[in-house]
């Protein structure tokens, strides 16, 4: 068995694929996961006026045909919006682009906040309802992660992980260790992951524009300002979507919460 | 659709904790160019030496510094064909220490960035003292295993622009002397 870990500068952030296999088709395989990654950054970018994404938020009102990855993420944002009582949001790109986060492509004035019901999906298209601005970024990470190891799977590599910039999932026999940054910089040892995915966001206004969980993006503030929130879950989309919902939450409130959505809010007794 | 699932517990704690610098050997040499250049089948090396003026151009037309008088690179062959150049180049981030190759076209444009080594230290930064004792004990017993038992992080997402800055240098470097072969 031939153990392959290879890292690429994707996503905004550094990608590690993990692959343990036998033969030469696991370097293969790898090349194909972050090739993966690299289509669906291409497709769910915001920042990119070229993408998919962007061209949706050009026209509201109008069908605009996507392709089978992009609608699927599009999809998975608007269930977790509604199963969250839009605490997870993809209709707030007018917002960060107020804030500056996000670049203007369109030069229109569009809704700061919109929510689940301003975009309708059917077969091969989506259309705008409302003039919002739909980013992804609250799910594109842990939805390309998912894809890749899709990929890994399908190459028959027996065992991997994939991390891309602190959102991960890990499949097979591999045990992950896994540890946190905090926003101080400092690490913190939080245990061993199998079959599983974890994500973590910043909480808390204060943080740089680079830092995700400026996109929790909901109405409600949050009132655990100021550290990392982790959560696993089976999948790395919504481990991803899910910090934001527990960013958008409060401290008391979020474990119960994002276990009802099929989560778990990772909680150690080192933190304060 | 991915159903809704109760929570299962998948973390396991772990008692053993790791060292709080980490490095990861990601691709020796020859590695990346076997990645990169996967038709290229000979490499001959290269030492491209550049002047203060040069160095000062690459600053103002790629916004980064040039901190090395040389860079190290490779040309990539098949039979004799330039396929195009790999270059082996490090950056500097807050906490990390990345080496990284970059492989170029004849023409200028990117092929393809793999990282080969990354290592990062937070020495000044941990809160557990008992935690400490544990890296103390490692690194004297079994100092090799520092660079095996690296953990991967989540967190505060890092971001990969000093690499990409890096890779804007390297084309500067590839067009003032390397684009006529």
């Amino acid at each position: 068995m031939a153990e392959v870990r290879r890292m690429r500068p994707l996503l905004g952030t550094y990608v590690e694929i993990g692959a343990i296999g036998a033969g030469a088709s696991v370097q293969c395989a790898v090349n194909e996961a972050f090739s993966v990654i690299e289509e669906i950054h291409a497709s769910l970018s915001f920042q990119d006026p070229g993408s998919e994404l962007s061209r949706l938020n050009k026209k509201p009102g109008q069908w605009v045909s996507m392709s089978r990855t992009g609608l699927r993420a599009l999809k998975l944002a608007l269930v977790m919006g509604v199963a969250s009582g839009e605490r997870f949001n993809c209709a707030v790109g007018g917002q960060m682009v107020r804030w500056g986060t996000l670049p203007d492509h369109t030069g229109d004035e569009r809704i700061a906040i919109g929510n689940a019901q301003d975009i309708e999906i059917r077969a091969g298209a989506a259309r705008l309802r409302r003039a919002v601005l739909v980013t992804l970024d609250g799910i594109a990470k842990g939805f390309a992660v998912d894809r890749a190891i899709d990929m890994l799977i399908r190459y028959g590599v027996s065992s991997g992980w994939v991390n891309a910039g602190g959102d991960l999932r890990v499949y097979g026999d591999k045990r992950l260790e896994v540890m946190r940054r905090e926003v101080d910089g400092s690490l913190q040892p939080l245990g061993l992951l199998h079959n599983g995915a974890m994500a973590s966001s910043y909480t808390g206004g204060q943080g740089g524009n680079d830092l995700p969980g400026r996109i929790a993006g909901s109405a409600t503030q949050s009132t655990d300002a100021g550290r990392v929130v982790s959560v696993i879950a089976r999948s790395a989309w919504r481990a991803d979507a899910l910090t934001k919902v527990a960013a958008a939450t409060a401290a008391n409130e979020q474990s119960l919460l994002v276990s009802g959505l099929g989560g778990t809010v990772v909680t150690t007794g080192l933190y304060p | 659709m991915t159903p809704m699932h109760p929570a299962v517990p998948w973390l396991v704690p772990i008692t053993v904790m790791v060292a709080p610098a980490y490095a990861v050997e990601y691709l020796a040499v020859e590695q990346a160019q076997t990645v990169l250049f996967a038709q290229a089948n000979t490499f001959v090396p290269q030492i491209v030496t550049l002047s203060d003026q040069q160095r000062d151009d690459i600053k103002e037309r790629s916004g980064v510094r040039q901190r090395t008088a040389t860079q190290q690179m490779w040309r990539a062959q098949r039979d004799g064909e330039l396929l195009g150049w790999l270059v082996v180049d490090e950056v500097i981030g807050k906490h990390e220490f990345i080496t990284y190759a970059t492989a170029i076209s004849p023409t200028g444009s990117v092929l393809g960035v793999e990282i080969m080594s990354y290592r990062e230290t937070h020495g000044d930064q941990i809160r557990d003292a008992s935690w400490r004792a544990e890296f103390v004990g490692k690194t004297l017993s079994d100092p090799l295993r520092l660079g095996k038992d690296v953990p991967n992080i989540s967190g505060a997402t890092l971001s990969c622009r000093n690499v990409l800055d890096g890779v804007k240098r390297l084309l500067v470097i590839h067009d003032m002397v390397l684009r006529d072969g």
